[in-house]
């Protein structure tokens, strides 16, 4: 999963980042809002998690220029706790609204769920054959066996399983899996689907040549 | 409400009683006014008759041929003149003419009677005397008893007597004898009870429309009062938007209401003002609380390294700071609003002051690399330097931080009739147009976005202001995009 977080304030920036990147996400951040549209228009970003006082350009304009072309799930972080703001910001093409101060874990859960519904994803329990995904616990269980997966490995799992029965390409996989910052060597992303493959059975992933990879 | 607090019940009591007295007055008067009228008319027909039998008694006996006969002996063949009169005790030697003996008797509703005294005791009457009670009376009457003529020409004709239903008229005579005529006023007392009843029932009916009409009007009057009271009931639990509805704008409530809606408009924005601050403090206090809570929820979700938990403490620190200082700057603006902040009222040369800031902010102008120009002319003022002091490095952190780099900052002090006047320019962006008027407002920014200088959150040039303003003197603000900004602080020299 690949999110953008869009907030002018560094220390909330830096560290929203690191716990969402330590939560598996890919994370790419602007600190103001021309970058974050530019950063929102250039990539189908999982989420975004956007704040509404920003320099240059505030979070409302950033939303209405964005729906113009994208879809991508957007998540208002703000300060701006009156009733009008939050209708405001629903309004504007906002999926969700938080207000600062929040807690962490839900902001994680919010965030969570409003990717599983951006998937059409009822619950954060996946069950793939005698797989199941828990994408709240970030847990992988085959046969009620717990399986030990590395953080790439188990968001590798959850983006193919969250668009299951879909062909996902590998240049999606590398959108998803990486942010801008990490060097994405056209092998590395074989390597972890073999690897998957060895924890959870041969055809848990099936290869679709030429096009990408799919849980059937 | 007990009623008489009521002012309705009391304005409606006052004049209740009001209207009773004057009614009961004019009542009375025209009572009195009627029964002079009938007690005139009565009197009149008693001094005819005594005038009848004045001359009478002056006149010596003609004999019959005029029609007159001794008193007390009735002519058999003229029964009809009326009942015989007779003369009771003494007879005197008199005639009555038959005319005016048939004036006397029961004849006639008011039953005339006449008695004729001479000293003191009576020596003729009528044959219907009155009861004894008046005869008595009469008798004991001053002029009754007189032996001599009384003195007529000096009090004139005694005053007519009321006793009972009786009215009794005199004419005491040269001679000594008094004549006393009287009659029944039964008929004139029942006119006047007639009358009495009329003017009561009128009376009450004028009391009974006074009142009710009095009663529509004081209700109408006081209606504004009810809807006055009535709207400040709902202003006061909560709903401040409610005016009162001005129907009638020119009368006494009417102007009363314009200025109490004009109070109200006050009272709202005023509250309007201090939630929307209320707010804003909130507002600024949650971003360094999401940056606490943030960093230490991410910190604490793992074992780190010992420099991780090290900017998460640094970044923490920030936060507080952060929160230190707007906290520091909310209590000074509430003790400036509340004028609890005492200014020190010590005299001072402002000159040092400003060149006292400059010096302290030069190195972080050169930083940015922004020149700081002086021309400060030495005056003397009284008032609170730390305070000045903390207006002027604002001014100047102002001018530095949105300086263009190579920039200046020119600071002038001089000295005008009866104020110092510190101005204080830069060489920045400016202030568009939009936001010039706002400046001066809590929690303005220009930008928008949180980018706190100075630590103040957008309340620096608010303090300032109130600084200025509790030394008595104005700031003013003016700029031109692109160009700079300028800041005129007027202070009174005193």
């Amino acid at each position: 999963m690949r999110i953008l977080i869009v907030e002018d304030e560094p220390d909330l920036l830096r560290s929203l980042a690191q716990a969402f990147r330590e939560e598996g996400y890919a994370v790419d951040s602007a600190n103001n809002g021309e970058d974050g549209l530019f950063n929102a228009q250039s990539y189908d970003y999982d989420a975004i998690i956007l704040d509404v006082m920003l320099p240059k350009l505030d979070g409302w304009e950033i939303l209405k220029r964005l729906r113009k072309t994208k879809k991508t799930p957007v998540l208002v972080l703000t300060a701006r706790d009156q009733s009008r703001d939050r209708v405001r910001g629903l309004d504007t093409g906002a999926d969700d609204y938080v207000i600062k101060p929040f807690d962490l874990p839900e902001l994680f859960a919010r965030l969570r769920a409003l990717i599983r519904r951006s998937a059409n994803q009822p619950t954060s329990v996946i069950e793939v054959g005698d797989v199941k995904i828990d994408t709240a616990a970030r847990d992988v269980f085959r046969a009620n066996q717990p399986v030990e997966l590395t953080a790439r490995e188990y968001a590798l799992v959850a983006f193919l399983a969250l668009h299951r029965g879909e062909v996902v390409t590998r240049s999606q996989l590398y959108e998803h899996l990486f942010d801008e910052n990490e060097s994405s060597l056209s092998n590395l992303l074989d390597v972890h689907v073999s690897n998957v493959r060895k924890k959870l059975g041969p055809d848990f992933i099936t290869t679709r040549r030429g096009h990408g990879y799919c849980i059937e | 409400m007990k009623i008489f607090n009521s002012i309705k019940w009391r304005l409606q009591l006052w004049y209740g009683v009001i209207l009773v007295l004057v009614l009961a007055g004019f009542g009375f008067t025209a009572y009195q006014l009627e029964w002079g009228r009938q007690m005139h008319r009565v009197d009149n027909e008693l001094q005819r008759r005594v005038g009848m039998i004045a001359t009478a008694l002056h006149r010596p006996p003609r004999g019959p041929e005029f029609g007159e006969r001794p008193f007390g002996s009735p002519p058999p063949d003229r029964p009809a003149d009326g009942p015989p009169e007779q003369i009771s005790h003494r007879p005197v030697e008199f005639h009555v003419p038959p005319q005016a003996a048939g004036l006397f008797g029961p004849g006639d509703a008011n039953n005339f009677y006449f008695v004729i005294f001479r000293d003191g005791k009576e020596i003729a009457g009528s044959t219907n005397q009155p009861d004894e009670t008046i005869i008595q009376s009469l008798r004991s009457s001053r002029i009754s008893s007189l032996t001599l003529p009384p003195p007529l020409n000096e009090a004139g004709p005694p005053p007519p007597q009321t006793i009972g239903e009786f009215r009794n008229v005199c004419r005491p005579l040269p001679s000594g004898d008094v004549i006393w005529v009287g009659g029944s006023i039964a008929p004139e007392l029942k006119q006047l009870n007639l009358t009495a009843l009329k003017l009561t029932g009128a009376g009450g009916i004028i009391l009974l429309l006074g009142l009710t009409g009095g009663w529509w009007l004081v209700r109408r009057a006081l209606q504004p009062i009810n809807d006055i009271s009535a709207t400040a009931a709902k202003i006061s639990t909560g709903n401040l938007s409610q005016r009162i509805n001005v129907a009638e704008t020119e009368s006494e409530l009417g102007k009363l209401t314009a200025v109490l809606n004009s109070t109200f408009a006050r009272l709202e924005s005023a509250f309007a003002q201090q939630q929307q601050f209320t707010a804003d403090a909130a507002h600024e206090l949650r971003t360094p609380v999401s940056v606490i809570l943030t960093q230490t929820q991410t910190a604490l979700s793992r074992e780190r390294a010992v420099a991780e938990y090290r900017e998460t403490v640094e970044a923490c620190e920030r936060s507080a700071q952060r929160m230190r200082r707007l906290i520091e700057s909310l209590l000074e603006l509430a003790r400036l609003d509340a004028g609890q902040e005492t200014l020190k009222r010590l005299r001072f040369n402002l000159a040092g002051t400003v060149n006292g800031c400059v010096k302290q902010l030069k190195p972080v102008a050169s930083q940015r690399n922004v020149d700081i120009l002086t021309e400060l002319a030495p005056v003397e003022i009284t008032g609170d330097a730390e305070r000045l002091a903390q207006v002027v490095t604002n001014l100047l952190v102002n001018a530095i931080q949105y300086n263009r780099p190579g920039g200046e900052v020119r600071v002038k002090l001089e000295a005008q009739p009866g104020l110092a006047v510190l101005i204080v320019t830069d060489t920045g962006s400016g202030i568009s147009a939009e936001d010039l008027p706002h400046v001066f407002e809590r929690f303005y920014r220009g930008d928008k976005s949180r980018t706190v200088f100075n630590g103040h959150a957008g309340l620096g040039l608010a303090i300032s202001r109130a600084i200025v303003e509790a030394h008595g003197g104005t700031i003013e603000v003016a700029s031109r995009t692109d160009r700079g900004t300028t800041f005129t602080v007027r202070l009174p020299v005193t």
